[in-house]
């Protein structure tokens, strides 16, 4: 998985480099989660990290993303697009609906 | 259109060839031919219908003829069978061919006075005072009535001394004895209505009669001086032989009987006397003993009840021992593949002498189950986590080269695996080694996915998703970093170090995360930073969190000597890169550079000093004070090496624990919410019913106690979920 270091760069052996230490390479880890205020979902009261209870239900695990608003309110873009042909509110602060973005 | 037909003239002619017939005498085909037309003749005769006359003139005749022959059967005993028999092949055989010869008389005549098919069906012609039969039928009919009935005591009687003298092995007239005793069968055969009846009676019975009582002293006879083997050699024999001698002697039809009637006064009539030997054999593998066991036991009602839970006790008893000899020990591959051990001994003996017989593979998994989730009262089932390791070992040995043994012994522990109860427990070790292994890139990619499915077959997709979710990460992050490598190039941009980057979704995986305030080195910084632009590119509304107590790193090490790689964790890491800056620095120093303190800082140090690249010259227990400085004359045998953190054994201790109570969490809401699904499709149910229902839908994950049920449902209750009837108390409500 990682890629080869070339050696090639490097100092030749006996003469001594200015560092002792130099760094080679970084196996790191790191999480990612959506960059959200509440991480419940509003609607299906299902944390916005996991996918929305339907999508669970249908094993469609793999496309249920996040959708953000102008007022910066997050829920699962399945639920809200639901949400929206009956009331296209938000449904914590009632404003009006306008999709920011959608999580990718 | 009639002819008249001179029946006396007729009938002349035709009872001298009936005679001939009828004891098989040899006949011209030019008679046969002319008989054959006088019968048709008589058939379509004048008006006034002759076929009654010729029905009852030869009745009379074969009556006549049957009856000269019995005159001749000798008084004497010893010629009965034999003369018996010799008359009946023949007249047996004449009855066929007069029934040829009357061919015309039965189908115009005789058929025509039968009631219709239907109306006997319907039982409408029940009474019919006397059948007309066809000639063949009479001839037999005749037969019975004039040869069998006065001589059947004689000759049942003898049939069985035969039958009886066969058994005490001396020499028996089968053939004849088989003869007339298929006589007895043919007479009859003809009735559509139960046509054994007449041989059953006559013979079977007695017959059966007999058998009983020879075997039933011949039993006890054995059981006076024999031991449990010695009698069932004896009695398989005994067994084999009446068999072959029902097929010497009887008619088919009581083969079956006739081997009951055995079975039942040697076999059933002593299970007990055999059940009573059978534990010893189990014990002592006496392997011959306990195959005639299964052979005798297997045709008794429940005969093998007994067998089957001796055998579940021993398979138990031999287990737990050795389970209980481990006291505990945390040895995974000793567990494993005693267990296994067991199994494989223990299916082997089912497979070769009890030829896989259901119930004994029943009690084989009963017992195995008992074994593996044995566990005394102090401590919880070791099982779930121990066969973990025993994956984990061997998963981590084949990311150095996989082998088809390893491949085998992965294989085997599924059947360790599907003996677990708390399979829930088991995933959560699993996910964690599983999340380990993956990070650190210490496993076969293939031989995860294939043990996953593995899991999957047995568990379903439930139980595996989260595996498959972290399968998913790694894959995609390997895809990530090429992207990143190849934005590098395209750019022109150097970076140092080489990044491999795991990003995994958060919630998929078993890890915990640390808050920590550490201060990466600055390469790392610009690393974290050129590849946070590249992935916030890629996707929307994603934050990435760094988990640096799991990564890694490399550095090269350069000494007077030569160089090394070290593969360090991040934090041993930013330790050893400040001793580029500085000869020797104190304990606080790194604090003030890393934010690294306490234990995690103390830990990290003391692996450093252990692996003789820095030196501790006071050699004190660390303080903040304590002056570290690089070991100039370091030296390793290998080139390449690593330092580990290795977790102490309080801390796995303390993973352990966790992984359990998390364990505890999950079951907590896999019950309520099973009990609330359940709940809300029924709308009203009682405790018992739910209880059982809750019990056989978690079966596959764990075995929920009573008590964890009825604490959920209490706690239900509060939530307002559920309520009680009011009327009846053991009665749930769904509130919606």
């Amino acid at each position: 998985m990682s890629a080869t270091v070339s050696e090639k760069g490097d100092a030749p052996a006996g003469k001594q480099p200015d560092q002792l230490f130099t760094l080679k390479r970084w196996n790191a880890v790191a999480v990612w989660s959506w960059d959200v205020e509440c991480d419940t979902c509003a609607i299906c009261r299902v944390q916005v990290m996991d996918a929305c209870l339907r999508c669970q239900a249908d094993n469609k695990q793999e496309g249920c993303v996040v959708v953000w608003g102008e007022c910066n309110h997050s829920f699962h873009n399945c639920c809200m697009s639901l949400w929206v042909e009956q009331n296209n509110r938000c449904p914590l602060c009632q404003k009006e609906w306008v999709i920011q973005g959608t999580g990718k | 259109m009639f002819r008249h037909v001179d029946f006396a003239a007729t009938w002349g002619r035709l009872s001298e060839t009936v005679k001939k017939v009828i004891s098989a005498q040899p006949l011209e085909r030019t008679v046969w031919n002319e008989r054959f037309s006088d019968v048709y003749s008589i058939c379509i005769g004048n008006p006034e219908t002759l076929n009654e006359k010729l029905y009852e003139e030869t009745k009379n005749l074969l009556c006549g003829h049957v009856n000269e022959l019995y005159e001749n059967v000798p008084t004497a005993d010893g010629e009965l069978l034999s003369t018996y028999s010799k008359y009946w092949l023949t007249y047996s055989k004449g009855a066929t061919y007069l029934d040829l010869l009357y061919h015309h008389f039965n189908t115009q005549y005789v058929k025509k006075s039968h009631p219709y098919q239907a109306d006997f069906e319907y039982g409408f012609a029940l009474d019919h005072k006397e059948q007309m039969l066809e000639i063949g039928e009479l001839a037999l009919e005749c037969w019975k009535n004039v040869m069998i009935e006065p001589l059947k005591e004689r000759l049942v009687q003898h049939a069985l001394n035969e039958i009886s003298n066969d058994r005490k092995g001396m020499t028996s007239r089968s053939h004849e004895v088989n003869t007339t005793v298929i006589s007895f069968v043919t007479v009859e055969q003809y009735k559509k209505k139960s046509p054994l009846q007449f041989y059953e009676t006559l013979f079977e019975e007695p017959f059966l009669q007999q058998t009983g009582d020879f075997y039933r002293a011949k039993a006890n006879d054995l059981l006076v001086d024999s031991t449990c083997s010695d009698y069932m050699k004896q009695v398989l024999l005994l067994l084999t032989e009446e068999e072959m001698r029902s097929r010497k002697f009887l008619h088919q039809s009581s083969y079956k009987k006739a081997t009951l009637e055995c079975q039942q006064r040697v076999i059933f009539d002593h299970v007990q006397f055999l059940q009573a030997g059978c534990r010893l054999m189990i014990r002592h593998d006496r392997r011959e003993d306990l195959l005639h066991m299964y052979m005798l036991l297997k045709s008794a009602p429940d005969g093998l009840d007994n067998m089957v839970t001796e055998l579940e006790a021993h398979i138990k008893e031999v287990g737990l021992d050795q389970i209980k000899a481990m006291h505990g020990a945390n040895n995974p591959m000793q567990f494993v593949e005693t267990i296994l051990d067991i199994h494989r001994k223990f299916y082997e003996l089912i497979h070769k002498l009890f030829r896989d017989d259901k119930h004994f593979v029943a009690a084989l998994d009963r017992a195995c189950t008992a074994i593996v989730n044995f566990s005394d009262a102090k401590q919880p089932c070791r099982a779930p986590e121990l066969v973990c390791k025993y994956c984990d070992t061997i998963l981590r040995k084949c990311s150095k080269g996989p082998t088809e043994e390893a491949d085998d012994k992965l294989k085997n522990s599924i059947r360790v695996f599907r003996y677990i109860d708390d399979k829930d427990v088991f995933q959560k070790f699993y996910s964690r080694a599983l999340a380990k292994r993956l990070i650190h890139s210490t496993c076969v990619m293939d031989m995860e996915e294939q043990m996953i499915n593995r899991f999957k077959d047995v568990c379903g997709y439930d139980f595996t998703s989260k595996l498959h979710c972290m399968f998913t990460d790694i894959r995609l992050s390997a895809e990530h970093t090429k992207k990143f490598h190849d934005s590098l190039v395209q750019s022109g941009d150097q970076i140092s170090p080489t990044l491999n980057a795991n990003i995994l979704q958060a919630g998929a995986w078993p890890l915990n995360s640390t808050q920590s305030n550490f201060i990466p080195p600055e390469a790392l910084i610009k690393c974290i930073k050129r590849f946070e632009e590249f992935y916030s590119a890629q996707y929307n509304g994603r934050n990435l969190t760094w988990l640096q107590h799991l990564s890694q790193g490399e550095v090269k090490m350069y000494t007077a000597t030569k160089p090394y790689f070290i593969t360090l964790s991040t934090y041993q890491l930013a330790v050893v890169l400040l001793f580029n800056d500085a000869v020797e620095m104190t304990l606080s120093d790194i604090t003030t550079s890393t934010n690294l303190e306490g234990v995690e800082l103390e830990r990290c140090v003391q692996s450093l000093i252990e692996s003789g690249i820095i030196l501790n010259k006071e050699k004190q227990k660390l303080s903040p004070d304590t002056v570290l400085s690089f070991n100039e004359s370091f030296t390793n045998k290998r080139t390449r090496f690593k330092i580990s953190l290795a977790p102490t054994q309080r801390e796995q201790v303390a993973e352990a624990q966790q992984t359990r109570s998390s364990v505890d969490e999950d079951r907590k809401l896999y019950l309520q919410a099973a009990i609330v699904r359940v709940i809300k499709a029924r709308k009203v149910l009682n405790h018992n019913a739910l209880i059982e229902v809750v019990i056989t839908q978690s079966r596959l994950h764990f075995t929920p106690s009573i008590s964890a049920i009825k604490r959920s449902i209490e706690s239900l209750i509060e939530k307002g979920y559920i309520e009680r009837s009011a009327d009846t108390p053991d009665q749930y409500r769904y509130l919606a």
